[in-house]
Formats: structure tokens, sequence, C-alpha cells
């Protein structure tokens, strides 16, 4: 066992990787405005725009499955640091017993069974961050699965703005809206799952 | 390098120090813990801060078997006194730790679980090591608010925390005070400023001077022996304490 694994457990790195997550969900929330604009803009062009409508009620949709997968990745994080601090005290303690260790041999005899429970303890927290890891790592799939969903629905978005009338300029800005949004969730999950990968 | 020094012995009843360390970092406040071994049990008053823990816990295992402490005692909450919890804990789940009920629920974020601590009364009470009396004896407010001593009859020693604490300049390491008056010029400051209350100081002093009394043990700095146990303290109870903000 490794027990100096800075870089699976380390707290400095789900710091890093909460803080592009807490972007992503700051993003994220705001779909949830750009789809509200998008019924509120089908309902007032009425019967020109039934596609749009369509497209913009399964926007909403989008939004709050994005705003649960959000939650869970929140959850994660928090998973993350609870065992992340936990490692650390463990070190900390690790270190302190390492110490004694360093005294003569009938001094380290009596600390060689509470090293070795440190150590075991160290085990499997290690094991704890690593499954949290891998449990992140699946839910930030989850959501750019999601994500491509939300990419379709403003390509139909922007379709359909096509035949909206006189509305059609007012559609085509809300779909760009929803595409902008999209992406940048998009690009922002895709660089921390590189970041994750090594 | 902190060593573990006898300073009474009875038979199987025993009272030994780890005394100042003059390697210690001087960022931290230099502290003694006091062993007091009753045959095959063992209390430890004051265990001190996890920073030395490694250093008090080689010293007192070069001379006995550590798992003979069954018993922690606090004295108060402070860190320098009890932040080594949980360390002592990871070495012995089965450790008690006896502390005023004021602390109760502070001293648990320094490690422990519901079962690691025994919670003592405002009016004090007696524990038994091994069938030895130590009496726990109420010092509030001197400096904690929640703040005990400790008294062993038997071998007339009162172990009494941050009463009676010196910090002494790094070429005065005697374990006993040898010249009161040239001692107690490293107590004034330390008393005036972090003891709070006048009425409780002369309460404290009131009882305290009814005990039998040879050797008076500080948290920091010399242990008073003899005459200097009564020269202590008539001199705390003459101190206006509460009083020590420079300015
Ligand atoms: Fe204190
Ligand atoms: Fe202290």
């Amino acid at each position: 066992m490794n027990i100096v694994n800075d870089t699976i457990s380390s707290l400095h790195r789900v710091v890093k990787a909460n803080e592009d997550i807490k972007k992503v969900i700051r993003i994220s929330s705001g779909v949830n405005l750009v789809a509200l604009n998008a019924m509120l803009i089908a309902k007032r062009s009425g019967e020109r725009s039934r596609g749009f409508a369509v497209v913009s009620s399964e926007l909403r949709l989008f939004s709050r499955n994005l705003d649960a997968a959000m939650n869970g990745l929140g959850e994660l994080i928090f998973s993350l640091v609870r065992d992340a601090a936990a490692m650390q005290r463990q070190r900390q303690q690790h270190s302190h017993f390492m110490t004694v260790m360093k005294a003569n041999k009938s001094v380290r005899k009596w600390a060689e069974p509470t090293l070795a429970r440190v150590e075991a303890r160290m085990g499997v927290v290690e094991e704890e961050i690593s499954q949290d890891w891998h449990r992140l790592r699946l839910q930030l799939n989850r959501v750019l699965q999601l994500c491509e969903s939300g990419r379709s629905l403003s390509r139909s978005a922007k379709i359909e703005a096509v035949y909206g009338g006189d509305m059609s300029t007012t559609l085509k800005q809300v779909a760009s809206q929803i595409e902008g949004t999209v992406d940048e969730i998009f690009s922002t999950l895709k660089l921390l799952r590189m970041q994750l990968a090594d | 390098m902190k060593k573990l020094e006898f300073i009474y012995e009875d038979g199987a009843h025993k009272w030994a120090v780890v005394a100042r360390d003059p390697e210690k970092p001087n960022h931290l406040i230099d502290t003694n813990e006091y062993l007091v071994l009753n045959g095959s049990e063992a209390l430890l008053a004051d265990p001190g801060g996890m920073e030395i823990f490694s250093a008090v816990f080689s010293a007192i295992s070069a001379e006995i078997d550590p798992y003979t402490i069954r018993h922690l005692f606090a004295s108060h909450q402070d860190p320098d006194v009890i932040s080594s919890l949980a360390l002592w804990l990871d070495f012995n789940p089965e450790l008690k730790c006896h502390l005023s009920w004021l602390w109760g629920s502070f001293i648990p974020h320094f490690g422990g679980t519901a079962d690691t601590f025994v919670a003592i009364p405002d009016e004090g009470a007696t524990l038994s090591l091994g069938g030895l009396a130590l009496d726990a004896i109420p010092a509030h407010y001197l400096h904690s608010s929640g703040n005990f001593n400790l008294y062993d009859r038997k071998a007339r020693i009162l172990f009494s925390g941050d009463v009676g604490a010196a910090l002494l300049p790094p070429e005065e390491s005697s374990l006993y005070v040898e010249n009161f008056d040239r001692h107690i010029r490293h107590s004034r400051d330390f008393h005036r400023r972090w003891m709070g209350s006048n009425k409780a100081k002369l309460s404290w002093c009131e009882r305290v001077s009814r005990l039998d009394i040879d050797m008076l043990c500080p948290q920091h700095g010399a242990i008073y022996r003899g005459e200097d146990v009564k020269r202590f303290i008539n001199w705390f109870a003459d101190l206006d304490v509460g009083s020590g903000i420079r300015d």
C-alpha cells in the first residue's frame, strides 16, 4: 500500500475539481432561465411556433435533469472532501507515530501495533477515496451524455426558429442562447474529465 | 529529548514527570506531563499538545509499559493540555479521559467517542487508580472556567495545572524551585494575565492551604517543594490577578 499517494487523496486536488464543478453548476442554473424565457416567447408567438413550444418544454425537462445531475456531483464532492480530510488527519497521526519509531527499540515496540493500525486505516480511507473519484468520473460521464441531448435540443430549437414567422429573430436568439450555455457546460466538463483521467 | 523522572516512590505507588524539553521549538509553550502510577495502573495528568506527543510517548515508553496508562486527566480544555488526545486514543482506544463537565462537548473536537470521557462535576470528585484515591480539586477560573487540580493525599502531591506556572528562561532548567524569590519573578506576569478572578484565587488559596502538600506540581515551570509550597500560596493570595494587560 502506498501511504503517501498524494495525488489520489489530496484535499488540494478535490478543491481544484470542485472549483470546476461549481462553475458548471453556475452555468447550468442559467439553463433554467433560458428555458423559461423560451417557453414564454413560444407562448407569445402562439400557433406560429408550436414546434418551438415543444422544444422549449423539453428544454425545461433537460434543465431539471441537469439540476439533479449537478446535485449528484455536489454530493460526490462532499464525500471526497470528507474522505480527503480524514486521510489528511490519518497522515498527520501517522507522522507522529513515525517520529516515535525513530526512538530506540524498546520504545519502538510499543508504537509498532498502533502504527500498523493507523496504516490499515489509511488503506481503507485511500480505497474509499479512489471509489469516490471513480463515482465522480461516472457521474461526469452521465452529465456529458445529458449535455449531448441538450445539444441536439439546441439544434432543434434553431430549426424550429426558422418557422417562427415574425418571431423568428427572437426565437433564433433564444436558440443560440441555449446552444451557448450547453456548449459552455460541455467544454468545462470535458476539461475536468481530462484532468481527472490522470 | 524529554525524559521521565521519578519524583515520588513508595513501593508500587509512584509519581513521575516528563519535564520541560530543552529541544522543543520555541513557538510551543513548554509543558510538564505527570504520570501517577499505582501497581499496574497509571494516570497521565495533562498529556500535552499534539506536537509533543511523540516526545512524551517515547519518554514514558522508555521507562514503563505505556499500556499501564488507563486514565488521562485534563485539568482544563487548552491545546497544550489535551490536543494529543486523538494520538493517545490511537495507541489505546480504551483510555478514559477525566475532565470538567464544562468541556465535555468541546474536548471531543480533539478526538474520542462518547465512551472516552468521564465528566467531573463542579464540586470535584475522587478518582480511583487501582484503589489509590486521587481528588479532583476545584480550581475554576484559575485560569479556565472549568478547571481542576489533582491531589494525592497519600503522596502529598498536588498537581496544580496552570496554577503555579512559570515561564522560565532556558538557563533555569532545574526540575525544582531552588530560589523562590528568583523563581517567582517568572510567575508574576503569567498569573496576573491568565488568572481571571481574585475571588476564585482566594477560595483556592484558602482550601489548598488546608491540605498537606509536600510538592506542588504545575504544568509549566518548576516544582515547588516543602516551605516553597506555602510561600507560593501566600504569594498568590496577595497577588492582584485579572490585571495583566500591558498598555
Ligand atoms: Fe491553560
Ligand atoms: Fe497550560
